[in-house]
């Protein structure tokens, strides 16, 4: 239903969209995620042409949005978009709202149009309103009517861009009730959202979206439950992360503590989390210790906020280190703490790096 | 760390205060071989103020023992709390250590 291939968009040298292509099945409901600043709705806009792509090609039932002899106000009729800013018309009554387009655009009678919109009004709860003008509403009210007011145009695509991001969180149910039920109908929908439960629940594919591509995309269980890829993990997650350089064994121990223990501040991590992290740290680095002249290491610690974990990557470039071995000489009273101090331990060789990841045990 | 040490009867008594780790574990060395130079041969180490203790503080504890002991000396370990037992306990060290609850307790058995 709609097709978009290599699309992009720049804002001056500010590249917002990258590359991006994807097939939108009729009847799909897409839930676009991801972190702030990323394209999401630019992408959004760029479908709707209220933002120009630079490149690439959209396709909405095989006609091409982008050719000039496209009528993309016809287009337009058939692709209706939601606002996090409602955009209604503040001097119509609720009524008028939903009736000008119709009876503009779509060649409806009067009482025909009135009829629907009353029906329309209804579905969203808010017949009694009909009289009413927007600056009576609040906001959750607001955007149910400017959700009646794109179906009174019988749309078959519906673009939602962050349709809950202006409201009080008291009304962001109200809204997201009424989109889950739209989700039931059979329209095809793109929306643009930060509640991730929600575009778990009704979608019936999640895209995230990071630096302007496409990053991953899958099923709802996939990216929620068992993303594949890193930034995912560390958005769906909710992951804080600490990063220290260490380039020479005679790096600076009260100094690196001294970052953890902001970062630990920062995170509210319980005081024992805190002194068994600065512990564990510093027992793996004992185990660095002789390689550090050879190698240089990055340690990251993150902590998931959702998960209510910390984990610890230790990654060197260089010569292949085994940091965990049982053969003699290795120091056991730090191997102990370590084991004592861990969920898992992991270890990988991808090509020129070596990587040891733990999982801090819960306290 | 702060290291602190003063004689009551046939002991030795060497407080130490703060953290033991990678880099003040070695003060705590050369504190004990001096005191061993010197003659002293028995001691009890106080880790009442002592907040932090890693492998590295654990190897320097268990060296100086072995030197001691060597020398026929007794190397006793007295008001081993909180985070500090617990490190002890999960390296291994704790069970090779007997705890001393006070400097007295520990004291009692120079008697």
């Amino acid at each position: 239903m709609i097709k978009i291939e290599h699309l992009s968009k720049n804002f001056g040298t500010l590249s917002v969209l990258k590359d991006i292509s994807i097939d939108i099945r009729e009847g799909e409901v897409i839930s676009i995620i991801g972190p702030s600043g990323t394209g999401k709705s630019t992408f959004l806009r760029c479908i709707n042409l209220l933002d120009c792509p630079d490149g690439g090609s959209i396709h909405i039932e095989g006609i091409d949005l982008l050719d000039p002899k496209t009528n993309v106000p016809k287009i337009r009729q058939k692709m209706n978009m939601v606002f996090q800013s409602f955009n209604l018309f503040s001097h119509l009554s609720i009524l008028e709202n939903l009736t000008i387009a119709p009876i503009k655009l779509l060649g409806m009678n009067k009482m025909e149009a009135e009829r629907k919109a009353i029906d329309l009004l209804k579905m969203v709860g808010l017949a009694e309103k009909a009289r009413n003008f927007p600056d009576e509403l609040s906001g959750g009210q607001k955007q149910r009517v400017a959700i009646a007011r794109c179906l009174a145009m019988e749309p078959k695509i519906i673009l939602f861009d962050e349709p809950t991001s202006a409201l009080d969180p008291t009304m962001v149910s109200e809204v997201l009730s009424v989109i889950r039920s739209l989700s039931k109908k059979g329209l095809t929908m793109v929306i643009v959202t930060h509640e991730m439960d929600f575009a778990r629940d009704v979608s019936s594919r999640v895209i995230f979206m990071n630096e302007g591509i496409i990053y991953e995309e899958g099923p709802p269980h996939q990216i929620f439950e068992n993303p594949h890829k890193e930034k995912t993990k560390a958005f769906i997650y909710r992951v804080k992360s600490f990063n220290y350089h260490i380039s020479s064994p005679d790096y600076d121990l009260y100094a690196m503590n001294a970052e953890i223990e902001v970062f630990c501040e920062k995170q509210i991590l319980p005081r024992k989390v805190r002194q068994n992290l600065i512990l564990l740290v510093e027992e793996t680095l004992q185990l660095y210790h002789s390689y550090l002249s050879k190698v240089s290491l990055d340690l990251t610690i993150a902590y998931s906020e959702k998960m209510d974990s910390v984990e610890l990557v230790f990654e060197s470039t260089g010569e292949e280190i085994i940091l965990i071995s049982s053969e003699p000489g290795t120091d056991e009273f730090g191997l102990n703490i370590i084991k004592n101090l861990t969920e898992e331990i992991g270890y990988q060789r991808i090509q020129d790096k070596s990587r040891c990841t733990m999982k801090l045990k819960k306290v | 760390m702060i290291l602190q040490h003063n004689k009551k009867m046939e002991a030795t008594i060497v407080a130490l205060e703060g953290r033991m780790d990678a880099i003040t574990s070695s003060d705590y060395e050369i504190k004990m071989k001096g005191l061993i130079a010197s003659g002293e041969r028995n001691f009890v180490v106080d880790f009442e103020k002592l907040d932090y203790i890693s492998s590295v503080g654990l190897r320097a504890i268990l060296a100086t023992a072995k030197q001691i002991r060597s020398r026929n000396g007794k190397f006793l370990l007295a008001n081993v709390h909180g985070s500090v037992k617990e490190i002890f306990t999960i390296s291994g060290l704790g069970s090779i250590f007997p705890f001393y609850d006070s400097i007295d307790s520990a004291m009692a058995f120079f008697v």
